[in-house]
């Protein structure tokens, strides 16, 4: 069934092979995949699927890509491909790619990883026993912004970290959140923790990168918007042994992911959707100098922030999911050098863990628990027939094999 | 007769309920289950509404799309995605039709009137000036558009196929672009929307413009009149403004518009300086423009609606003078 991972090591002077890459699911995030693929030399997109084949056919038209699927068993065995990209609704994630893994590919899961802790544990160890690599989409770690934060960090400019505040506003009136509020029995409702399943990976990822204990304490609690029969709103405090976090999620602020970490120092932010880092913290002045140091301090930052990134528009850096080709970059190399993988399969774990203690601790104190508790969806689910679900799901079962092009 | 619009409560779709009412026709409007239905009430009329029957359902939904069938003569589809990624506008559009077109010929409806878009068509190849009518080729490279026409043309191809495959008896109304009260009558054919100032693109091109009311009664010919199956008809006003036209006609009616030049023959240029950049910079500014996209937006052609005069024995009832004053007062 399996097949060994392929070597793609070449000697100098040959070009290198290409690692073959296929795209699972193709919708919403899917033109990032292929956009930030496309740009990468070490790997080319060859295939693209997706339970609907509209949809894995729009895909391959626009972004050259030669075959499209609408099964995934029939891609797997044609195509044959090193690496898939899964990027189809979360609840599909573990059936996915468990069948990827046992055809033999590398893969790369969307975030969140899996549904529960138990689904990732198996999805590691069946990785690990077939000695292929496994991802999952925490990109912003690969942020440029993010990657000067932590250099800034190692620097020491910050002191040792002691606490880390992460922030996601994610309005319910955007494009997604919208259908999510408007469709009761959209797959997002339905996911064990709902839409903050799908949506608190990235700022939860981006305390556990300085909040290394295994079992910190966790406290959450949710909120629902009025007129929402689910929740929307969410916080949650951290407790490791030197390095505490809290976690904001909220649908009533404007969109933004933003990450402070504060230092025994001072403190650093790091705003992703502006590409800045500031400092943060009291002046040192006395008395009233120090309402004349702070402005002055913030406008000299503003100054640097506003040279570097106008340096980098003129090199032509500023992209909305560098992070997304900055991981798949590093991904790709540790598949063909054999090494560690970008981001340690333990840690995929760990996340998904404190996830499920996160939304059992909101629960648990969720008075309206009970009305809240939606039938939750197989792991297996075959999505073609729903349209909230429709999109990025695959036919995860093998039926008669069909190629569209 | 038993009608099915879908789309109903959208800005064709009500216009085109009420019309349909109006002819005495029994009306079912297809409805998402978030939809309210206060506002088409009021907009057809208490008059016209006994005769409206409401289906709520999901296009996605198989059984949905057979239980909005059931009974039905003539299916109106006009829901469709206008707004959103190419995946999106195909999920809003594309897969929804093909539900919507297997639950018809399941259950053998008269008529099919599929509300597809004047941007079907491969403008880029014509040539400059060249008369665009129902024999021009649809766009090849569809693939290379907007999302919305890219999917109009994926949804059209669908239809055809559907028409010679399975036999589904087929109507395609080629509308140009829909203005009415409560959208205006600004488009992107005009030129390019930027922060809040209109890039005005040349100003004497004419403009492939219809009025809302003028596309209903368009689709209501289309669903009853005979011997038209296996048709596509574009519909258009009689008299085509052209962007400057439209400018000084909004200035005249006291309205504030911004806009500023750009000569016809620079567009060109321009998209494809653009496009080179948007590549060379891997997209650090969305490749929105580009230089095909531009060629079938802006390129200079003539647009006639004869067939649809013709063959729908249908003509637009309002002046363009009178359709753009009814089309800012709101």
């Amino acid at each position: 069934m399996s097949r060994p991972s392929r070597e793609i090591k070449q000697p100098e002077g040959c070009t290198p092979t290409l690692l073959r890459v296929a795209l699972v699911g193709c919708g919403q995030i899917a033109d990032a995949h292929l956009q930030e693929i496309a740009k990468l030399r070490t790997a080319k997109v060859v295939a693209t699927c997706d339970a609907l084949r509209d949809l894995a056919m729009q895909a391959a038209a626009r972004f050259n890509v030669p075959a499209y699927y609408n099964d995934l068993a029939t891609m797997l065995a044609e195509v044959r491909p090193d690496v898939v990209h899964i990027a189809t609704p979360a609840h599909t994630h573990f059936e996915l790619a468990r069948q990827c893994l046992l055809a033999g590919c590398h893969v790369y899961v969307e975030k969140p990883f899996t549904q529960n802790a138990d689904e990732a544990e198996t999805l590691v160890a069946i990785a690990a026993e077939r000695g292929l690599q496994i991802t999952v989409g925490h990109d912003q770690l690969f942020d440029p912004a993010w990657l000067d934060l932590k250099s800034r960090i190692a620097r020491g400019e910050i002191g040792t970290v002691t606490h880390v505040e992460s922030i996601l506003g994610y309005p319910i009136s955007g494009q997604f959140g919208s259908q999510v509020a408007g469709d009761p029995r959209h797959w997002v409702r339905r996911l064990p923790g709902g839409l903050f399943q799908n949506t608190i990976s990235h700022p939860l990822y981006r305390i556990t990168e300085f909040l290394m204990d295994a079992e910190p304490t966790v406290i959450a609690d949710w909120a629902r918007r009025p007129g929402l029969d689910f929740p929307t709103e969410l916080n949650v405090v951290l407790r490791g042994q030197t390095v505490t976090g809290t976690l904001t999620f909220s649908s009533s602020i404007p969109s933004q992911r933003v990450t402070r970490v504060y230092g025994t120092t001072g403190a650093l932010e790091v705003d992703f959707d502006g590409q800045v880092i500031r400092s943060v913290g009291p002046a040192k002045a006395p008395g009233a100098f120090a309402k004349l140091l702070t402005p002055w301090k913030q406008w000299r930052q503003a100054g640097r922030n506003l040279r570097k990134n106008l340096w980098r528009f003129v090199k032509a850096d500023i992209h909305y999911f560098a992070g997304l080709k900055g991981l798949s970059k590093a991904f790709y190399a540790s598949i063909a050098e054999g090494t560690s993988p970008p981001i340690e399969p333990n840690e995929i774990v760990r996340v998904t863990q404190l996830m499920d203690r996160i939304f059992g601790s909101a629960r648990a104190r969720d008075v309206f628990s009970s009305k809240a508790s939606l039938p939750t969806l197989p792991a297996s689910v075959s999505p073609a027939n729903s349209r909230t679900d429709a999109g990025n799901g695959v036919n995860a079962a093998p039926r008669e094999l069909e190629v569209a092009r | 007769m038993n009608m099915l619009v879908t789309g109903a409560a959208g800005f064709l779709g009500r216009r085109l309920v009420r019309e349909l009412a109006g002819e005495g026709l029994r009306v079912r409007c297809f409805l998402r289950a978030s939809s309210k239905t206060d506002d088409l009430r009021s907009f057809v009329g208490d008059a016209l509404w006994p005769q409206v029957d409401i289906v709520r359902g999901d296009l996605m939904n198989p059984a949905d799309c057979r239980a909005a069938v059931d009974g039905i003569d003539v299916v109106l589809h006009a829901a469709a995605g206008l707004t959103g990624s190419s995946a999106v506008m195909f999920l809003n559009t594309v897969v929804p039709t093909r539900r919507l077109m297997d639950a018809c010929i399941e259950q053998q409806v008269k008529r099919f009137v599929l509300v597809s878009s004047l941007g079907v068509y491969g403008a880029a190849s014509l040539k400059k000036n060249s008369v665009l009518d129902e024999s021009c080729p649809v766009d090849e490279a569809a693939h290379l558009r907007d999302p919305y026409t890219y999917s109009k043309v994926v949804q059209e191809q669908a239809a055809w196929e559907a028409h010679r495959e399975r036999g589904l008896p087929l109507v395609v109304i080629r509308p140009g672009v829909i203005y009415g009260p409560g959208r205006g009558a600004l488009s992107n054919r005009i030129g390019l929307q930027v922060g809040g100032r209109m890039l005005r693109i040349g100003g004497g091109r004419q403009l492939p413009y219809v009025y809302v009311d003028h596309v209903a009664t368009a689709m209501r010919q289309a669903a009853l009149e005979p011997d038209v199956v296996g048709e596509a008809f574009n519909v258009l006003d009689d008299e085509l403004p052209n962007g400057k036209s439209v400018l000084r006609m909004y200035r005249a009616a006291g309205k504030r518009v911004r806009s500023l030049w750009i000569p016809q023959c620079a567009i060109g240029p321009l998209s494809s300086l653009y496009e080179r950049y948007s590549r060379w910079s891997e997209g650090q500014l969305p490749g929105v423009i580009t230089r095909y996209r531009s060629d079938s937006m802006w390129k200079p052609l003539r647009f006639t609606n004869a067939k649809a005069r013709q063959r729908l024995k249908w003509s637009p009832h309002l002046s363009f003078a009178e359709a753009f004053q009814r089309s800012i007062a709101e």
